[in-house]
């Protein structure tokens, strides 16, 4: 690893995000069920700090597209500032909807079917990112704010696309989870992606959210 | 205060509403395009004034946004508009309600709890109209306003794909005007013109909405029957055929009749590919010619001995 990349995250440091992880998870998994009716298991999160530049073939390793996974991407920025990225296996955009109980709601005209997938798959993409992001900022003590989520098609330019704003001789933080809705034979894995600029601040945090406990 | 007089100014509507979802606040832009004042709206539901938002969809997005602080987006593409206001910057395009582009996110107290929530509601009917309008002179053929080549074509993937899938009967025909240099040469390329519009919307008005008619070439039609099975195929070829030949067209002081040659394909266990099909019609089309035009034709394509 580039020593220049400056100050990566210690074991110690990782642990306690493993930690708010798995609390953030366990919080986010109950609140779904209870307040939206989306039974979905996380499963214990998985972090690892990458290099910007090693992004893209680590994307395409972990997502191992046939080109036809459903990916959601949502940006999120405030002190703590990346991407979450949802991605669903092939073919399952129709079976997501069915934990939608009223999708004659949606309006559409031609590529109808279409059309209602994407947007199931936005809402869904939206509630779990939101979900997740959102129990993790809370324990770091901070809000992020969201831009609109979008559908990418597994393509490298769209896996180029995400790291756009990353400057490539950084790290990212990219902690990763695997879900399965419940009672539905759907599993995907949820990954957030933090850049560096939030590095500096989420060691900060870290260490607060710990001091909180001793 | 400079900060409440914001909440007037912009451009954009704004209301916040508290847990129960009863309007909080109500801003000036909500209040001129909905004619509802907020002495009238605030601390009644939201539900009671727009009884459509009672749905699981916005009531789903508004309690995960209470419980987890994120966003909720409710794009034009998906919900057309979630406050149905007259539409009034339309630039001569046909939406009758403003399209809308709406943002739910939350709004924290001191402890940081999430006693309310905010809704803006932006304009996006101009965007909206661009967009459709760039759909039409992308899909659509400028001259009969039918579909053009490049639709039907992305269309017979998709189709083929799916029928092939679910094994269901797909046939495809290939039409194109007899003689037709010649109506150029006589009357007129107006007059052309004119045939060609016609032709169109006679196809257009005999086949299901389901079916997709394409000017596929200069005088050459293309129609993709889904769900039809070549004998039904033929038929309809048939009584487009008919309904061909009995119509006269009069154009200006001219009375012209035409008629129409056809080839007719269906999707078979020797057919692999959507180009097959299109070609296999296009094979009946040229054999309908050399029979001596205004017939319906119809290759059985045998897999080639390679």
């Amino acid at each position: 690893m580039n020593q220049a990349a400056s100050p990566n995250l210690s074991e110690d440091e990782k642990d306690i995000l493993q930690e708010i992880m798995n609390i953030a998870f366990g919080n986010a998994t109950a609140d779904l069920a209870e307040v939206v009716d989306i039974y979905v298991m996380l499963s214990i999160p998985n972090i690892q700090v990458i290099g910007i530049g090693e992004l893209p073939s680590y994307l395409k390793d972990t997502i191992k597209d046939d080109g036809e996974s459903s990916i959601v991407e949502q940006k999120f920025w405030g002190n703590f500032k990346g991407s979450g990225l949802l991605v669903f296996p092939s073919g399952s955009g129709k079976d997501l909807l069915a934990f939608l109980d009223d999708k004659a709601d949606y309006t559409y005209e031609s590529n109808a079917a279409a059309t209602l997938e994407k947007g199931g798959l936005l809402e869904i993409g939206n509630i779990l990112i939101g979900a997740c992001v959102g129990k993790v900022s809370e324990l770091l003590g901070t809000f992020v704010t969201y831009s609109p989520p979008q559908v990418l098609q597994g393509k490298a330019s769209d896996y180029n696309y995400l790291i756009e704003h990353f400057d490539p001789q950084q790290t990212a933080i990219v902690m990763k989870t695997i879900f399965t809705f419940k009672e539905k034979d759907i599993n995907g894995f949820l990954l957030i992606l933090t850049n560096h600029e939030s590095i500096d601040w989420l060691q900060k945090a870290l260490h607060e959210f710990m001091d909180s406990y001793e | 205060m400079i900060f409440s007089q914001m909440f007037d100014m912009l451009d954009v509507g704004i209301m916040i509403l508290d847990s129960d979802l009863k309007v909080f606040k109500w801003n000036r832009w909500m209040a001129t395009h909905s004619k509802i004042l907020p002495e009238k709206i605030v601390g009644k539901s939201i539900f009671e004034f727009f009884p459509d938002l009672n749905a699981p969809w916005f009531l789903r997005n508004c309690k995960s946004v209470f419980t987890f602080g994120n966003f909720a987006f409710f794009s034009q593409k998906l919900h057309k508009y979630c406050f149905p206001f007259k539409a009034y910057n339309t630039l001569g395009s046909d939406f009758e309600y403003m399209q809308q582009s709406c943002t739910v996110g939350p709004l924290r107290d001191d402890n940081n709890r999430i006693n309310y929530i905010y809704i803006t509601v932006q304009d996006v009917t101009e965007v909206a109209a661009y967009e459709k309008k760039l759909i039409n002179m992308n899909t659509r053929d400028g001259l009969t306003g039918i579909f053009n080549r490049r639709y039907l074509e992305t269309k017979l993937e998709e189709e083929f794909d799916r029928h092939i899938r679910y094994n269901r009967p797909l046939s495809l025909i290939m039409l194109d005007i007899d003689h037709f240099k010649g109506i150029n040469d006589n009357y007129g390329h107006q007059a052309g013109d004119f045939i060609l519009k016609s032709l169109a919307t006679l196809i257009d008005e005999r086949i299901r909405v389901v079916d997709i008619v394409a000017r596929y070439g200069g005088e050459e039609f293309c129609c993709l029957l889904p769900e039809t099975t070549a004998e039904s195929a033929l038929a309809l070829a048939e009584f487009l055929r008919m309904g061909v030949e009995a119509e006269i067209y009069h154009f200006k002081d001219k009375s012209i009749k035409i008629t129409i040659s056809q080839g007719v394909s269906d999707l078979n266990s020797n057919v692999d590919t959507a180009e097959m099909l299109l070609k296999l019609a296009d094979d009946g089309l040229y054999e309908a010619k050399r029979a001596g035009r205004n017939k319906v034709s119809m290759i059985s394509n045998k897999k080639k001995e390679s």
